[in-house]
């Protein structure tokens, strides 16, 4: 949660290093489908504390597979929601606004709104629920007494139906009528975004220039 | 191809290479930058109304006319609403915009921009997303921009690293080129040296071929210093240096021979009186001393050239007896005077020795025609040196007798006025009235060398009466004083090459030194020449050996430079002692010398002169030409001169030769 800004650069090394292997792999595999090795690989250099938590998480997608879809999103809401310390990003990243890739937040332990619904959102694409399906949605929250800005994510079941929503300041999946702290005010999620870049996809400096497209970016380098 | 071109070739080949490869990767770099920021302008658009539209509660009238607004409004190819059951529920396209780019630009090098995608919500709810695509028209163009200002870029370098290259090749080309002109003239046996090139690899070729000439040089300076020796020897007193008895007979022979001197020349004797007395009063010592001074002032008087008298010889005829040759018309008398005053002084030198009153001189002087024999020449000089002792007798110094003999009674007429002889000899030429005499020049076998052909031009004194052949005596110096010997040798050489092309037989024909100084007399006879480039193979050129002087030496060069490349043989003749003061003589290129008569006469019974003329031979044959001999008459001298190397002779003796 926090007030929108402009964002201050963010350091692009962890990117960068397997930036070769990245583009071989997106040539030959659907676009934003989840890399297994490549998550495990990329959480290999991090604390062992955040790899448990990583190889719970790769577990959970792998256990899915034979789960109907809406227990698929609220053990994904649970399990972020649980893992995941609430803070803003000035506390934790010294930034006023910082969209952290799901391993960059693993292994802080802590995230902000934004980080966690993208989790979230990256978590259940691994999972196989179509894109189309999910959206990120910034609202108006009534919480403790004041409207603040917030992003949560919406599950679609149909196309056209009411949504559910995955929160961290209400960690219970409800539907949005049982909602009515939540104001929405714009969703948005990757759909188009990578389509025809290819193999730019994660090399590319232009797409970083939006703030999400730079989280989708790293997220992508790491895995999801 | 030459290495030259060759470079060149590469250099624009290279340039080439250079200029499209970088022309191709600003162009692809551009369309990269186009298309990103076509796609990134189409993202951010998708955005921008996509949020506008979620804030409209779902009114699809409302949405529509915010879509139809923004696409009306902005640049756009396509606006989609893809609702979320995938009906589209609103599209709009725009033809695709013209522009100024070409068709085949836009299928060479397409811009690909994905179209942007946003979703739209109404509250909770999906209603699907907008899709939106730009125009492109405008990228192709700034591309089509890019392209030409890259071409011309490219152009303008290439066009500029082209005349660098050029001017760089230039200073590669100079010395290279002045290194090939110096082994072509090395090849004609043209000896010149070259400055030395800056591009080191040809600066030590140069630098060799230098050294090489220079070594040439010295070897001729030195075989010159040695032939100036012997010449020393063979033909000169001991005492006083001037020619010896024979050796001045032979000079004046070869003198009234030549047919390009004036037609009067004078003869001065001098003889210091009692010889035999002087002697007894002053000893033989201080006799030797007078003698010393007077042939000192006599050669000093030759050396001076005075009054521009073209070769004037001096010479010891025997012990008391000196003789002076002026082939000059009336300048007698200033030079009988001149020489009085000279040897005035030296007298006074030998005076001062004792001798005076003593030492008592005789000047006696004649004028002639070139035409009157030898004797007749000494017989009228001594008549006059008889004279001028009787005076020195009388109690003068130095006595003075001189004396005009007019011409022969058949001499021919000369017209008169400069403007009459030119008349006269335009009209000769125009007419054809010229006729080229034969005399053989015959090699050791008596094969024939090739032919001497004087000139004789037919002057008529009005149009139309009969023309009046005359020699080259007659006629060269009218046509020196009227400067029409270019015209004269130019008709000369066209009549010979018209007898090449009849006969087929090599021809030598003599020209003027003073035609060389002509405006364009060297182009003209190598047009003439070049246009008969056949009988132009049967045609040698001399010139007398005073074209090789410093005035005209690089004419001569010149000449033989540019008629060699036709087959043009040059040569050079009577040449005697003037050869060694001709200093780069190997620079002339020339394919052979005609020896002076006045250095052959007389070979077969003198060794020194004969020892001077093989040395002579040895050394024009190390120059790689060969050595003719002129005016060769008495058989014995002919027998001596093959002996002593000469390859070829001419005059009576050849004459009278049957011709094989």
């Amino acid at each position: 949660m926090g007030p929108r800004r402009p964002a201050p650069t963010v350091p692009a090394a962890v990117i960068n290093r397997r930036l070769f292997p990245a583009f071989l792999l997106a040539l030959a595999l659907p676009v934003l489908a989840w890399d297994r090795a490549r998550l495990l690989e990329q959480a290999a250099q991090l604390p062992p504390t955040v790899q448990r938590v990583v190889q719970d998480l790769v577990g959970l997608i792998e256990r899915s597979s034979a789960q109907a879809p809406a227990q698929r999103v609220r053990e994904v809401n649970d399990f972020i929601n649980q893992r995941v310390q609430w803070q803003t990003d000035q506390q934790i990243w010294g930034q006023v606004d910082y969209w952290a890739s799901p391993l960059e937040m693993f292994e802080k332990g802590r995230g902000d709104c934004e980080d966690m619904a993208m989790a979230k959102y990256f978590a259940l694409l691994a999972e196989g629920l179509p894109e189309s399906s999910l959206r990120l949605v910034y609202v108006r929250a009534q919480y403790q007494g004041r409207p603040q800005a917030h992003m949560v994510l919406a599950w679609y079941p149909t196309p056209q139906g009411e949504p559910w929503i995955l929160d961290n300041i209400d960690p219970e999946l409800k539907r949005a009528s049982e909602r009515p702290d939540l104001v929405p005010v714009f969703s948005f999620n990757a759909e188009g975004l990578w389509q025809g870049v290819g193999a730019q996809g994660a090399g590319n400096p232009l797409t970083r220039l939006s703030l999400w497209r730079d989280a989708l970016a790293r997220a992508k380098a790491q895995g999801f | 191809m030459s290495l030259i071109r060759q470079v060149s070739l590469l250099i624009v080949l290279a340039l080439m290479v250079g200029l499209l490869g970088a022309m191709g990767v600003s162009v692809g770099s551009l369309r990269a930058v186009l298309q990103d920021q076509a796609r990134i302008k189409n993202a951010d658009n998708a955005q921008s109304l996509a949020l506008a539209v979620s804030q409209q509660g779902g009114d699809a009238a409302l949405i529509e006319l915010l879509m139809s607004a923004q696409f009306d409004t902005g640049h756009y190819q396509q606006l989609r609403w893809v609702q979320a059951d995938g009906k589209t529920a609103f599209a709009r396209e725009a033809q695709a915009s013209g522009g100024r780019a070409p068709a085949w630009l836009r299928q060479a090098l397409p811009i690909e921009a994905e179209p942007g995608i946003a979703q739209l919500s109404n509250g909770w709810q999906s209603i699907g997303r907008v899709e939106l695509r730009s125009q492109l028209g405008y990228a192709y163009d700034a591309l089509w921009q890019g392209l030409l200002r890259a071409a011309a870029w490219s152009a303008l370098l290439t066009l500029l690293a082209l005349a660098l290259a050029q001017a760089v090749l230039g200073r590669i080309r100079r010395p290279l080129d002045a290194l090939v002109a110096q082994a072509d003239a090395m090849a004609e046996g043209q000896f010149v040296t070259v400055e030395p090139s800056k591009v080191s690899e040809l600066r030590s070729l140069t630098d060799a071929l230098n050294a090489m000439v220079q070594r040439i040089k010295r070897m001729f300076e030195a075989q010159t210093e040695q032939l100036g020796l012997l010449r020393q020897q063979a033909h000169c007193d001991a005492l006083t240096g001037l020619s010896l008895r024979k050796h001045f007979l032979a000079e004046l022979a070869s003198a009234l021979a030549r047919d390009d001197l004036p037609e009067r020349a004078g003869l001065l004797l001098l003889r210091l009186q009692d010889l035999a007395g002087v002697n007894r009063v002053l000893g033989r010592e201080a006799t030797d001393e007078v003698l010393a001074l007077l042939g000192q002032a006599l050669q000093q008087y030759t050396e001076l050239g005075a009054q521009g008298i073209k070769i004037t010889s001096a010479g010891r005829l025997n012990g008391a007896d000196f003789a002076l040759w002026l082939p000059a018309p009336a300048v007698l008398d200033d030079s009988a005077q001149a020489l009085a005053q000279t040897l005035k002084l030296a007298l006074q030198q030998g005076g001062g020795q004792g001798g005076n009153g003593v030492l008592r001189l005789a000047l006696g002087g004649a004028e002639l025609t070139r035409d009157q024999a030898l004797s007749q020449w000494f017989a009228q000089a001594d008549e006059a040196l008889a004279q001028a002792e009787g005076q020195a007798a009388a109690g003068q110094t130095i006595g003075i007798a001189l004396r005009q003999v007019p011409a022969r009674a058949d001499a021919p007429v000369l017209p008169s006025g400069e403007r009459a002889w030119r008349a006269q000899i335009e009209a000769a030429l125009a007419q054809g009235h010229t006729r080229l005499l034969q005399y053989p020049v015959l090699d050791r076998e008596g094969h024939l060398l090739h032919w001497e052909c004087p000139l004789h031009l037919g002057l008529a004194e009005r149009s139309g009466s009969t023309p009046d052949f005359v020699n080259a005596q007659t006629w060269l110096p009218l046509a020196l004083r009227t400067q029409l010997t270019a015209e004269v040798d130019l008709a000369a050489v066209a009549l010979a090459l018209q007898q090449v092309r009849e006969d087929g037989q090599m021809r030598a024909l003599n020209l003027a030194p003073a035609s060389l100084l002509g405006q364009d007399f060297v182009t003209r006879l190598r047009e003439l020449l070049r246009r008969q480039a056949l009988a132009a193979r049967q045609i040698a050129l001399e010139f007398d050996i005073s074209a090789a002087q410093p005035k005209s030496f690089e004419l001569l060069r010149e000449l033989s430079r540019s008629l060699h490349p036709l087959g043009v043989r040059i040569g050079l003749e009577h040449a005697g002692a003037q050869l060694q003061r001709i200093e780069r003589l190997y620079e002339l290129g020339l394919d052979y010398v005609k020896l002076d008569r006045a250095i052959l006469v007389g070979v077969h019974e003198d060794i020194s002169r004969a020892g001077f003329v093989r040395s002579l031979v040895i050394f024009l044959h190390s120059l790689q030409l060969q050595v003719l001999g002129e005016g060769v008459d008495d058989p014995r001298d002919a027998q001596a001169l093959l002996d002593c190397g000469l390859n070829g002779l001419t005059g009576p003796w050849a004459t009278g030769h049957q011709v094989k």
